[in-house]
């Protein structure tokens, strides 16, 4: 079956003065349609530097290799004029700062006005404000909201309407970067709640990048989970939850919410993130890993399969699955 | 909005109201007798005397004298000019509109020259050009503004002979009509491009510090996203954010709009408020002084309202402050 | 302590305003020392030669009116701009830190009354109240040193009551205030020092501003006749000046270059002391 998004050896590279920092290495990764792929990783480790370069809104002077086929366009090979066709009719993404995802002087309908527009140039503003209100009704909002200022708003209320906004086109692919993780736990549940809601109307696709397990665990089906730049482990939320198959993926394994549902403290594994303006010979995780053998420190694992539908970047994985347990 | 401009309006009634106090305690505690520093030193008619006396009603119990004093002001009076024995207000009046022009038509030029190239150099951060002008700024700002002016007579007045270097306007020749206005203009060369130099690089650094610092918020990126052309967002949304610093600081020149152009009226004797401020400092005309300087904080207090207001007109964040 | 001497250290390193400020300050202190033996003559001594040109009968940079030196004024001239720059700073960021910490940390009514006052003196035209002193007060340096003092605290107030009003919510300032200490130790113990920063940097720009305005009172007549001063050299050079510029030309230059190293200084000291600022540059 043909993937709606397929990432193929992509790498992201900031270009400073004197410094190359790789911030994503040799990913790899498909999405299929109607998937919810939740993407994790500590803070570090290329997850939002990945999707803000899949969007191309990455900053100037970095440099991206390898592709990124969205219904057979290379995302990262088109022109900027077809990038921005694609934009919000296909591809829409909701940002972690609700507070300032929007300009703080204008209102709310304004806004929505001229980012419906930009697809739809000839929309009548009584026309953009039936669908606003239709998605606001989505996102248990109340039809004030339309007439009012970003700073009129509590942060859950400016996420929901960021949520809204990104419906505005019926967009096929979503990209949620950290979109919850400035609320509350209340309200983020809440949202979390709403988006799964939604989605049992909307036929979309959504890609969720959280270095938050819970969040992932109760909104997605599959998990693909980063670190230093590199794509260590993914496969189906369950398979990976419940049997991880790498040392990394289990060292998170303290911060997985158990099946019963409630929350238990990070444990943070020891060591620091490596320096990414340097070449990194082996697994980046072998400092820290505490299986490491020489083997590690020498040569990069390749991405070994792990049961349907996973995958694993480490060498304990290749000499059969029972390594990984 | 109404309670907003209401406190804003209290406020400044406050503020002259200090000023009006505080001027009252200076004179009244300056040393020597009131009566001779308000009627300068060289001065000494003892009819004048009396009937200054009078006047300020010296006689009576000091809070009674700043009762007076109040009354006096308000009713628009701001006294009588011992050297010239004109009315303040008069003098005043008639000095007002060289100074506006001198001021306003500086105040424009800077403004939009500084801000256009604020704008400019913001989209060529780190260019040559973005250098060489933030390195100008940076010493123009550092300058003096009256050696400024005198630098610019050297060169132009003195050295190349292009620009008159005094004065609005050429007294002997006496022209009317077109050919007056040119000739105002002509003089009004050099002291405006002085001003212009001064006051532009505030406009041009606040203009490009906040466009580079809004290009960098979330909502643009959001913008962005949305597929929305680079030209929409940056004529809407950054603009729209970026004026509201600018937008203060034209305010705050207009607001002291006066005494930004004293010393460059003294440099280039330019008849306005600033030389007649030097003057009456010379002769020591206190009641002159003193007016000038009410008119002045009137003045500020109210372009100062203005501008709060209009700021909060642009800025919907600040009436729930 | 010798922690602190690195961390300077790191700070100067870091920041090239900050270093070109201090190597600045450094020369002009120099230079306030050794003035008597680089001063070539007597700076009050009127010499015969009147008026003449730069490089004239062995003056550096001509002479003026009087036939005074002006190479050798310059250098004295950063004795006056130096101690008006100091002393009236000082005067205004000691008021500042003390009114805007009472109203932050007080808060209440007291604040009301307070801010309303920072907010009065934001809107008077400080020079021309300065002016109205010194001429009704006379114009000795230390009147106007004073003046200048006593009429720019308001900004530092102002920054100073932000502060103030951001550390007494935090939690070392709320568990002094839970072990029983007066509001006044408080005060002077953990608000004024902790908050002292922003007041730090806006002071040494304060610096800037107090020379300007020197200079300009001296332009205007209103300096003090006794001190050799830049400003007045400018002054004194507006008569003679389409026949001998180089009176005022480097006077000005002298202020010009000492404002810009106080402006370098107080910049550099915002980028290193205000964490707002250096958080953003990190970026």
């Amino acid at each position: 079956m043909e993937h709606l998004l397929t990432v193929k050896d992509l790498n992201v590279t900031y270009v400073n003065k004197n410094r190359r920092v790789m911030a994503v290495r040799n990913v790899n990764m498909a999405v299929d349609k109607g998937d919810s792929l939740g993407i994790v990783g500590e803070s570090g480790s290329g997850k939002s530097t990945l999707a803000m370069a899949l969007l191309r809104l990455h900053p100037k002077g970095t440099e991206i290799t390898g592709q990124a086929l969205f219904e057979g366009k290379d995302l990262l090979a088109i022109t900027k004029e077809e990038m921005n066709e694609l934009r919000w009719v296909k591809i829409a993404v909701v940002f972690q700062k609700a507070m300032n995802a929007l300009s703080p002087v204008h209102r709310i309908s304004e806004q929505i006005e001229d980012i419906y527009r930009v697809h739809c140039p000839k929309a009548s503003a009584e026309e953009i404000k039936t669908r606003t209100l239709e998605l606001l009704k989505l996102v248990n909002l109340p039809e004030r909201v339309y007439n009012l200022y970003p700073h009129e708003m509590s942060g859950g209320m400016l996420q929901r309407v960021a949520i809204a906004i990104s419906l505005l086109h019926h967009p096929q692919l979503l990209i949620f970067d950290e979109a919850t993780t400035a609320l509350d736990v209340v309200t983020q549940g809440q949202i979390l709640k709403e988006i799964l809601e939604m989605e049992k109307t909307l036929a979309t696709t959504r890609i969720m990048i959280t270095h938050d397990m819970s969040v992932v665990a109760t909104t997605c089906n599959k998990v693909a989970v980063m670190y230093a730049g590199e794509l260590m482990e993914f496969g189906m939320v369950k398979d990976v939850l419940t049997h991880p198959h790498h040392p990394y993926t289990q060292g998170l394994q303290g911060s997985f919410p158990s099946l019963k549902g409630d929350n238990k403290k990070l444990v943070s594994i020891p060591g620091f993130l490596p320096d990414l303006s340097k070449e990194c010979k082996g697994c980046v995780f072998a400092p820290r890993c505490s299986h490491a053998t020489e083997r590690c420190h020498k040569e990069k694992p390749p991405m070994v399969k792990t049961g349907e539908a996973g995958g694993a970047a480490c060498w304990l994985c290749i000499g059969g699955e029972e390594n990984g347990k | 909005m109404k309670r907003f401009i209401v406190r804003r309006i209290i406020s400044g009634i406050l503020t002259v109201l200090v000023v009006f106090t505080l001027n009252f305690a200076l004179v009244k505690s300056a040393p020597g007798d009131p009566i001779t520093s308000l009627m300068g030193k060289e001065t000494d008619d003892p009819v004048l005397r009396e009937a200054l006396m009078e006047k300020w009603g010296l006689d009576q119990p000091v809070p009674v004298q700043y009762f007076n004093y109040l009354k006096n002001a308000l009713t628009g009076d701001l006294g009588t000019s011992i050297i010239y024995n004109r009315p303040v207000n008069d003098m005043i009046g008639e000095r007002m509109m060289a100074t506006i022009l001198l001021g306003l038509t500086s105040l424009i030029i800077a403004f939009v020259l500084g801000t256009l190239l604020g704008i400019f150099c913001a989209r060529r951060d780190g260019s040559i050009l973005d250098n060489t002008l933030s390195t100008i700024s940076y010493a123009t700002d550092a300058m003096p503004s009256f050696w400024l002016g005198l630098m610019l007579i050297i060169l132009f007045a003195t050295k190349l002979d292009i620009f008159p270097s005094q004065g609005m306007y050429n007294v002997r020749a006496g022209y009317t009509g077109l050919q007056y206005v040119l000739d105002v203009l002509y003089h009004l060369a050099l002291p405006c491009i002085t001003l212009v130099l001064i006051t532009m690089s505030g406009y041009f650094r606040i203009t490009k510090s906040s466009i580079l610092q809004v290009t960098n918020e979330d909502f643009i990126t959001t913008m962005r996203a949305t597929g929305m052309s680079e030209r929409k967002i940056f004529n809407k949304y950054i603009f729209r954010n970026a004026i509201l610093p600018t937008v203060t600081m034209l305010g705050i020149s207009i607001a002291f709009l006066v005494t930004g152009v004293s010393l460059i009226e003294i440099v280039f004797s330019w008849p306005g408020i600033g030389s007649m401020t030097l003057t009456a400092i010379n002769q020591r005309d206190y009641p002159t002084l003193m007016g000038v300087y009410l008119v002045m904080n009137v003045s500020v207090v109210v372009v100062m309202i203005i501008t709060d207001v209009l700021y909060a007109i642009l800025d919907p964040r600040i009436r729930y402050d | 302590m010798k922690r602190i001497g690195t961390r300077c250290l790191g700070a100067l390193r870091q920041d090239a305003q900050l270093r070109f400020g201090v190597i600045g300050l450094a020369i002009l202190l120099l230079l306030c020392l050794l003035a008597p033996v680089l001063a070539t003559v007597d700076p009050y001594y009127y010499g015969p030669d009147s008026l003449a040109a730069p490089g004239v009968s062995g003056h550096l940079l001509g002479t003026n009116h009087l036939g005074q030196d002006v190479f050798s004024m310059l250098v004295y001239g950063v004795r006056t701009s130096l101690m008006v720059a100091i002393v009236s700073s000082m005067l205004s960021g000691i008021i500042g830190v003390v009114i805007g910490g009472i109203g932050g940390y007080f808060g209440g009514k007291v604040d009301v009354v307070i801010s309303e006052i920072i907010n009065i003196f934001l809107m008077i035209p400080v020079f021309f109240l300065i002016m109205l002193i010194v001429s009704l007060f006379g114009s000795d340096i230390k009147n106007v040193m004073i003046v200048i003092g006593i009429t720019n605290w308001s900004k530092n107030a102002k920054l100073m009551r932000a502060q103030a009003l951001s550390l007494r919510e935090r939690t070392f300032v709320k568990s002094a205030i839970a072990l029983g200490e007066t509001k006044m130790q408080v005060l002077f113990k953990y608000i004024l020092p902790n908050g002292i920063f922003p007041v730090v940097a806006n002071t040494t720009r304060g610096m800037a501003g107090a020379i300007l305005t020197e200079a300009s009172l001296s332009f205007l007549g209103l300096g003090d006749p006794n001190v050799i001063s830049w400003g007045q050299m400018i002054y004194q050079g507006k008569q003679y000046i389409t026949t001998a510029w180089w009176i005022s030309a480097f006077s000005g230059i002298a202020v010009i270059i000492t404002v810009i190293i106080f402006y370098m200084l107080g910049d550099g000291l915002n980028h290193v002391l205000n964490p707002k600022y250096n958080q953003g540059g990190n970026k």
